[in-house]
């Protein structure tokens, strides 16, 4: 007898301005893992066996399967009509039986946490990185953000909960946005500041990197109490 | 005297956090990180953690370009 197919391990998480986010559960689970495995082709099995370590390998079977399920909805395609080329600097798009889909979306996940964004066009990113604790924090610091974010972390010594949950905020905040740009992480990330508004507690903003000064983005920061994250598109013309 | 294979792979020993890596571990030199799934806090920690180890300034964009672990061995080999 087939073993039951478990309930689908993806939920809607928020939607803004027509851009759908969805929560993915990358908890190890082996009955998730042996159905996710069957929506994946053969280039997405190849890969996963390739990875070298269980966590990574997980994430990547689990978001995928869900990433599958998600575009054949809003496509309203069959899962074998979909693949995934990779563009240069590996942010994957998708093809519906070899044509380009018309969708956008982007994937990330950390820990127990994926998120995927998908929305109707347009350049965008997401990043989520669970609040564990990292033994490398003043390092990362140093990596990614400008002496002015480093200055206003450093004012929180002695709260190392709250530094890490500040820094994670801006570090997925940054990481969307070099994202929706087509590098992420690590392009220099030290380069360019999330807005002071948004480093002081609003959820969304705009800037411009000095990578692409011609293209505006709008940050929208989502987290939760388990992960930060946030979700970075690029402003139409006329919104500017 | 450690190789710079080894003092890599020390570094990621006692400083990244990769759910299923073990202690140890041999690097698979042909394989970039990102590739490898290795999250990214780990690269960046890395890159930050190569430079003070071999005493170098390598750019967050330049270490982006050296894809596997052996162009980061010959490029700091050469140094």
């Amino acid at each position: 007898m087939p073993a039951p197919v478990p309930p689908p391990w993806w939920r809607p998480f928020r939607t803004l301005d027509g851009a759908a986010v969805t929560h993915v559960d990358l908890a190890p689970d082996a009955a998730r893992e042996a159905a996710a495995l069957e929506w994946l082709d053969g280039d997405e099995r190849e890969r996963w066996e390739q990875y070298p370590y269980a966590g990574p390998r997980r994430q990547f079977l689990l978001c995928r399967a869900a990433l599958r399920a998600l575009l054949g909805e809003e496509l309203g395609c069959a899962n074998g009509d979909l693949a995934f080329p990779t563009a240069e600097h590996g942010k994957p798009s998708a093809t519906v039986r070899g044509e380009p889909a018309p969708v956008s979306f982007n994937v990330s996940h950390s820990g127990g946490h994926g998120l995927i964004a998908l929305a109707p066009e347009g350049r965008l990113g997401i990043d989520v990185e669970e609040l564990a604790p990292r033994r490398n924090l003043g390092l990362l610091m140093d990596g990614v953000l400008s002496e002015a974010e480093k200055g206003e972390l450093a004012a929180l010594r002695g709260d190392e909960r709250l530094r890490l949950r500040r820094f994670f905020r801006l570090w997925t905040m940054k990481e969307a946005v070099l994202k929706a740009h087509g590098r992420g992480l690590p392009l220099d990330a030290t380069t360019f500041e999330i807005p002071p508004g948004m480093r002081h507690g609003a959820t969304r903003g705009r800037l411009r990197l000095p990578q692409e000064p011609g293209v505006t983005w709008q940050l929208d920061e989502l987290g939760t109490e388990r992960f930060a994250a946030a979700l970075a598109r690029d402003v139409p013309c006329e919104s500017r | 005297m450690a190789t710079t294979e080894e003092r890599l792979r020390k570094i990621v020993d006692d400083n990244l956090e990769i759910e299923g890596r073990a202690t140890g571990t041999p690097l698979n030199t042909e394989r970039n990180f990102a590739d490898a799934g290795v999250p990214s806090p780990d690269i960046v920690a890395f890159w930050k953690l190569v430079n003070e180890e071999f005493g170098v300034d390598i750019s967050a964009e330049q270490f982006a370009e050296l894809l596997t672990p052996s162009d980061l061995i010959a490029h700091l080999d050469a140094a």
